[in-house]
């Protein structure tokens, strides 16, 4: 006999108190341990553990070899988690840093993942404002898969749109059209962005476009948003030659934006898209629109530095798609 | 004959491994997970579902031959009914052999089943099925030839938990030797020549691992497919003979 419990003289009630015992035990514990994890986790933020998580993942170059020929596999587990992260509604200009190093490691485990580097660019870019790191994965996605159309439109709408650099926009808009599977209207987008570079009716063909190729109704909204502020643009452009006209014609200011359709300068007024209306400004000519009082930037001014380096004046409460 | 017969009696004692059911069934539910996982993602649904069902493919096989392949002969040698066999009119070579035949076809049935999975899978999410698939899976099974020869190779010299350190070593080093090569480069005569020894001595597990060309359509070549399996062969042969070389002088007390 080894211990005292373990003997046959044990009676049948001590045996079903022990059992009692140990079941009672393994109860207490069991709520124990789920009330400690449900505190837990209202103490930690999830998904700031989930960024962080993002932001400590060693270089691509050191995870690939330990994932021992699995690569593709641990490629698709850190797409997975990054798409959690995507889904919060806020975040910061450090998160998507973050998502750029966790893009630049997934498509260092797998260089052919044309998808990531594509979803990758449309997060930096249109999301985060971030055309450089934006940039910097597109490039070396066309690098890697040369014949992947979308990857190069992505690149030149980036550079275009958002660093305002219509050459090498129309550059890749250009290496897009050449390759198989790209839309029909592309060609003709590419030449004429090429020619009418920072013309708002060349803008509006491209977002356009951009507006054909995806699905998700929250994305579709967000370029049609796009477009309409493109629309405003290219109104005030209109207002402005139609100022300049009638000045050169009266040998002064319109007093008011209805003259010029009075003296037969403007066949109509154009409408506001967002339901505004054009202000004027008789002392200074300015034309401005009550929605959206500032001026777009890509459009105003060629020479000013690209566009996301300047504070954002209204930032979209964006949810992230979760397919398009 | 008698290694067919030892095959078949291999085979029969495999099937009462509960080891094997386990993996199976873990094998069956990863790739069942993946329909879930692939509601998480966002764009390649189909990519996801391929590969983790040729990862769990590939792991759970090799789990499977490295576990029971290191058992296949020390297991015999440690409950004496090595005696039984040796006693008979068989040669070793052919013990080795008929062992190492029956986890084969185990193996064989298994990556099957796991395939049969993958495929059902596959079939309700309405995913295309290349041929690519299957040649990948194919080499996958190469792969698992290799790893059971290292496997029995070890068994047949030390303990069981010896031969499972060594056979994962041979794995984890064998999806690395590519790296030999280059380290080997950036070295002077002497070290490169050790690390191009060392590369073409190793088996270069990476070869066999086509799971990357599934998921990017990327179509390889009938000659380098007949190139690769038969890498494959030539190195499980040189390791059963080399197997069987040791085991010819083995004493057992």
């Amino acid at each position: 006999m080894i211990s005292p419990i373990a003997g046959h003289e044990r009676s049948p009630h001590t045996g079903l108190l022990i059992n009692g015992g140990f079941f009672a035990a393994c109860l207490v514990l069991g709520v124990v341990i789920v009330g400690l994890q449900h505190h837990l986790d209202r103490h930690i933020d999830r998904s700031v553990a989930q960024i962080e998580q993002l932001a400590q993942l060693p270089h691509g170059d050191y995870l690939k070899p330990a994932l021992l020929g699995y690569h593709h596999l641990g490629a698709d587990v850190l797409w997975l988690k990054l798409v959690q992260v995507i889904g919060k509604r806020h975040n910061t200009m450090e998160d998507y840093e973050w998502m750029a190093h966790a893009l630049d490691v997934i498509t260092t485990l797998d260089p052919h993942y044309a998808y990531a580097y594509y979803a990758g660019g449309v997060i930096l870019g249109d999301l985060a404002n971030r055309p450089d790191l934006a940039n910097r994965l597109l490039i070396r996605g066309h690098e890697e898969n040369p014949t992947v159309w979308n990857i190069p439109f992505l690149l030149g709408y980036n550079y275009y749109f958002l660093l305002a650099d219509p050459d090498r926009g129309a550059y890749y808009t250009m290496r897009a059209a050449a390759l198989p599977g790209r839309p029909a209207y592309l060609p003709g987008l590419a030449t004429r962005m090429a020619a009418e570079a920072g013309k708002p009716e060349t803008a509006l063909a491209f977002l356009d476009a951009r507006l054909k190729e995806t699905t998700d109704p929250e994305m579709k909204k967000f370029f049609e948003t796009r477009m309409k502020e493109v629309m405003i643009e290219r109104d005030i452009r209109l207002l402005e030659r139609a100022i300049d006209q009638y000045r050169v014609r009266y040998g002064r200011r319109p007093p008011s934006l209805a003259t010029l359709v009075e003296a037969q300068v403007l066949s109509a007024l154009p409408l506001e898209p967002f339901g505004g209306e054009y202000r004027y400004d008789a002392m200074t000519g300015a034309v401005t629109s009550s929605t959206h009082p500032e001026r777009l930037k890509t459009f105003h001014k060629r020479n000013r530095a690209p566009a996301y380096l300047y504070p954002k004046v209204e930032q979209p409460s964006y949810m992230f798609p979760l397919r398009w | 004959m008698k290694i067919l017969s030892i095959a078949f009696n291999t085979f029969r004692e495999n099937l009462r491994d509960k080891l094997l059911y386990n993996l199976l069934i873990f094998a069956l539910l990863m790739i069942g997970s993946s329909i879930i996982i692939s509601k998480l993602t966002l764009g390649d649904f189909d990519r996801l579902m391929i590969d983790i069902g040729l990862a769990s493919v590939n792991l759970f096989g090799v789990l499977i031959a490295i576990f029971i392949g290191i058992g296949l002969v020390s297991k015999e040698i440690d409950k004496k009914t090595i005696y039984t066999i040796v006693s008979k009119p068989v040669a070793r070579y052919q013990f080795l052999l008929g062992k190492y035949l029956g986890l084969l076809v185990t193996l064989l049935i298994n990556t099957t089943i796991m395939t049969g999975g993958l495929l059902v899978v596959l079939w309700a999410r309405n995913v295309t099925v290349e041929g690519l698939l299957f040649q990948a899976v194919g080499m996958i099974f190469v792969e698992f030839m290799v790893m059971t020869a290292v496997a029995m190779l070890f068994s047949t010299f030390t303990s069981t938990t010896l031969s499972a350190i060594f056979t994962l070593a041979i794995y984890v080093i064998g999806h690395l030797t590519p790296d030999l090569k280059t380290f080997g480069e950036k070295m002077d005569e002497l070290g490169r020549l050790v690390m191009n020894g060392l590369y073409y001595t190793l088996p270069n597990l990476e070869r066999f691992n086509l799971k990357g060309h599934v998921i990017h359509h990327q179509a390889i070549s009938g000659t380098d497919l007949v190139l690769i399996a038969c890498y494959g062969l030539a190195y499980t042969a040189m390791l059963l003979f080399l197997a069987a070389l040791i085991f010819e002088r083995r004493d057992f007390r």
